[in-house]
């Protein structure tokens, strides 16, 4: 398999990932906002600060109101964050990828593309945003669906996978790292009265409500769900089982050693976490240091399989 | 007949399925009758839904533009163009005898030059060609074959009879448009497609393979074919990355590749470095490698043609091949087929006037506003001359260039192309167009049932490239025997 192509398909599985979780982030968040009573600290705010972008935010807007805010995270393409710049690149990089890729796969992106693009407008309504959300989402799985039933599971889908799972470890902590938020000691005793349903909705937001209630059959409790979140075994979102799929993919990639000897540190880090034991402060900087372990990791695959242009 | 073909004229020129609004070819009843069946809503239907197939299938080609490149639709008409099985079958034969000819003049460039010195052509025009190699003389390329792909233009005049117009053998394109075309009227037209006996076209892609690895260096084993490609911002990538992977083969640029020390080709891969036997290259001669081509192309491999010639990889087409694509060269090749084959040739020539004869200069000169005057070297339909559809004015100004450089210029009368039904605003009318079949030359040789049909939309323009408002047909090639 060619150095390109493997870096093509990782980014593509990156982008693809990223735009799904964008999706789902946004959907999930409006159905909490109707749900609170208005003045809550919680708002629409807290999403730009998940993707640390508030600083382009309000370079380009003056407002951080729904309309926005949604329309910077969706539709903006001057924002290499949003939903739309993310599906762009994932286009573009299995367009560059075909030949690896079955028919559909490639049809699948680029009807999402076309859907966006002729849908931009109507994602500052609140409606029809629900409408453009499900069908991104829908196309997403369909995507990983097509994937897993069409294609072999070699050395393209690994590094397929392998993105998806990178990509994926890291909205897991950035998520988390916004809930360590609502556990500041200076919340209010309002929004104390809501956490369950914050809790809940951090939950809904990697698709774990479901598995979270068959899985520790309690209520909702942060401590617990953070837990769950981070060292889960069985949940596909939780940071943990993202590892554990990265360990499955790159042990049967060639040269390995040295990744697979990353990953076994990256699990300890995780592992070694006690949700019950730390501050909100000391948690944050923990996903901190799990975020930068995440981009080293990276660092280590591109090096490793990726095509380096300056050798020549 | 109903009113999509109302006012329908066949006075303009041959016209490939209508004798009259009113009566039509044999080859064409099953489809005229068809079409009559349908309502004008339900033809309006099948063009949207042929539109909205070829956006989500994401058949494209790119434009250069001031404003940066831009990825556009593929311009398709749903009506197809359809061509009698026995009539076929000659043109067929004309294709392969053309194409055998001409690598057995190409073989003959690069060696002896025995055509020229039997003074059959004036051994000048070879040398100031632009895209004579002097690096491949002497080269022996597997089955004497140069050029391994071409897609030769065709195009029938008022009389009836098909002409050939050009021979593309350097890097010709189109193909994966011709597949992808009948993909779609599979999808808008199924009914149809079931009753009419069509000569199926999706074997290309196999032959295509075949082909590639009949030529490979070394027979033994697997061959490893590759498709080299310019990258993203060529026009024709979508075609590159359709044909790699309707083959299996990787989709590698240039930096992909390197030629180490032992002058053999590898690619990168995530297992470090892998050997190729075989590239199917889409880069220009000129680009291919800097060491011995342009200096600058950053989009070739350095070395390659150390490695071509050291025989440890195949190129196909082979380097050179482009000196027997060229209009001036073009012009000999009836000759060839008696000189090489000794035969007849079957597919006429469209008669050339070279600007370099002098008398044929005179003339050209003379009848300058009648003629189609062309640049000996280029493709794509730029630089060129119509002379009937030219003012006054584009018309001295060609004269002074051809003056300055008559070598490369050719001039040809303007033939009244035949035209076919399409589909403009709800109503048939005729338009231009053009074939262009697909011939592959290995250790066999392989024609493709039918070809690209390229139409030129606008009324009464003659050029169907696509990058100047040309679009393209479905081409059937249909079995009239027991129908």
């Amino acid at each position: 398999m060619l150095s390109r192509s493997a870096e093509r398909l990782y980014w593509l599985a990156r982008y693809l990932e990223r735009t799904e979780n964008i999706a789902r982030l946004v959907s999930v968040h409006m159905n909490l906002l109707m749900d609170l009573p208005r003045g809550v600290e919680m708002g629409w705010r807290q999403l730009i600060r998940i993707n640390t972008s508030e600083q382009e935010f309000y370079e380009k807007n003056n407002v951080a109101n729904e309309r926005n805010i949604t329309r910077f995270l969706l539709a903006d393409v001057s924002y290499s964050g949003s939903l739309f710049s993310s599906l762009i690149a994932a286009r573009e990089n299995i367009r560059t990828s075909r030949e690896l890729l079955p028919d559909e796969a490639w049809e699948q992106v680029n009807e999402m593309y076309l859907f966006v693009k002729n849908n931009l407008e109507t994602v500052v309504n609140r409606r029809h945003r629900v409408l453009f959300l499900n069908e991104i989402l829908k196309g997403c799985q369909r995507f990983t669906g097509l994937l897993s039933g069409y294609m072999s599971h070699n050395h393209p889908y690994r590094f397929i996978r392998l993105g998806r799972n990178i990509e994926r470890a890291d909205m897991t902590s950035r998520i988390l790292d916004l809930a360590s938020l609502l556990l500041s000691e200076s919340r209010s005793d309002e929004m104390r009265q809501y956490e369950t349903i914050l809790w809940m909705n951090i939950l809904k937001s990697l698709n774990a409500l479901l598995m979270y209630r068959q899985q520790m059959r309690s209520r909702v409790k942060g401590d617990d769900v953070l837990n769950f979140l981070l060292l889960d075994t069985n949940l596909p979102r939780s940071v943990s089982c993202c590892i554990a799929e990265m360990f499955f993919c790159i042990s049967k990639l060639p040269n390995n050693d040295e990744l697979l000897l990353k990953l076994i540190e990256l699990e300890s880090y995780v592992q070694a976490i006690d949700t019950r034991q730390t501050t909100q402060q000391q948690l944050r900087i923990i996903l901190d240091g799990l975020q930068n372990k995440l981009g080293g990791l990276h660092g280590l695959i591109a090096d490793n399989w990726f095509l380096r242009t300056a050798e020549e | 007949m109903k009113s999509i073909w109302k006012n329908y004229k066949t006075d303009i020129a041959y016209d490939e399925l209508m004798y009259s609004e009113f009566q039509s070819r044999p080859v064409s009843h099953s489809l005229c009758q068809y079409l009559n069946s349908l309502k004008k809503e339900d033809i309006d239907k099948r063009k949207i839904a042929a539109e909205l197939a070829i956006m989500e299938m994401g058949i494209s080609f790119t434009v250069y533009s001031d404003e940066g490149n831009i990825d556009r639709a593929w311009p398709f008409d749903i009506i197809p163009r359809i061509i009698d099985a026995r009539e076929w079958r000659i043109i067929e034969k004309g294709l392969k005898q053309r194409l055998t000819a001409l690598n057995c003049f190409i073989s003959d460039v690069y060696s002896e030059q025995a055509f020229i010195k039997a003074g059959k052509m004036p051994g000048e025009i070879i040398n100031s060609s632009k895209n004579f190699r002097k690096e491949c003389i002497g080269m022996k390329p597997r089955h004497n074959v140069w050029a391994n792909i071409c897609g030769t233009d065709l195009v029938r005049d008022k009389d009836g009879i098909m002409y050939v117009l050009e021979d593309n053998l350097r890097v010709p394109s189109g193909v994966s448009y011709m597949l992808e075309n009948r993909v779609i009227t599979k999808r808008v037209f199924p009914e149809l497609l079931q009753d009419i006996d069509i000569e199926p076209i999706d074997d290309y892609p196999t032959h295509l393979h075949d082909m590639l690895s009949s030529i490979a260096p070394h027979q033994n084993g697997q061959v490893t074919c590759v498709v080299l490609t310019p990258g993203i911002y060529n026009s024709a990538y979508f075609e590159h990355a359709y044909l790699a992977q309707q083959i299996g083969a990787q989709l590698v640029e240039g930096k992909d590749l390197v030629v180490n020390d032992d002058d053999c080709v590898y690619m990168r891969t995530i297992d470090g470095l892998e050997k190729v036997d075989v590239i199917y290259r889409r880069i220009d001669d000129d680009f291919l490698d800097p060491e011995v081509f342009r200096k600058d192309s950053t989009l070739g491999v350095r070395g390659l043609m150390r490695a071509w010639k050291a025989c440890n990889v195949a190129l196909a087409n082979a380097p050179g091949a482009g000196v027997a694509d060229d209009k001036v060269v073009y012009a000999y090749v009836p000759e060839m087929i008696r000189y090489y084959l000794n035969e007849e040739p079957i597919l006429p020539n469209v008669p050339t006037y070279l600007c370099s004869n002098k008398e044929d200069l005179d003339y050209v000169l003379k009848h300058l506003a009648e003629l189609v005057v062309k640049p000996a070297n280029e493709s794509g339909g730029y630089g060129m001359l119509v002379g009937p559809h030219a003012t006054a004015k584009e018309v001295e100004n060609f004269r002074k260039i051809i003056q300055e450089d008559p070598r490369n210029y050719i001039a040809q009368p303007t033939l009244s192309i035949s035209t076919a039904p399409t589909l403009c605003r709800g109503k048939l009318e005729p338009r231009h167009i053009d074939l262009r079949p697909f011939i592959l030359q290995g250790e066999k040789t392989f024609v493709t049932a039918g070809g690209l049909t390229r139409v030129a939309l606008r009324k009464g323009s003659l050029v169907v490239n696509s990058s100047q408002g040309g679009g393209s047909k479905d081409t059937w090639i249909i079995n009239m025997e027991g129908s």
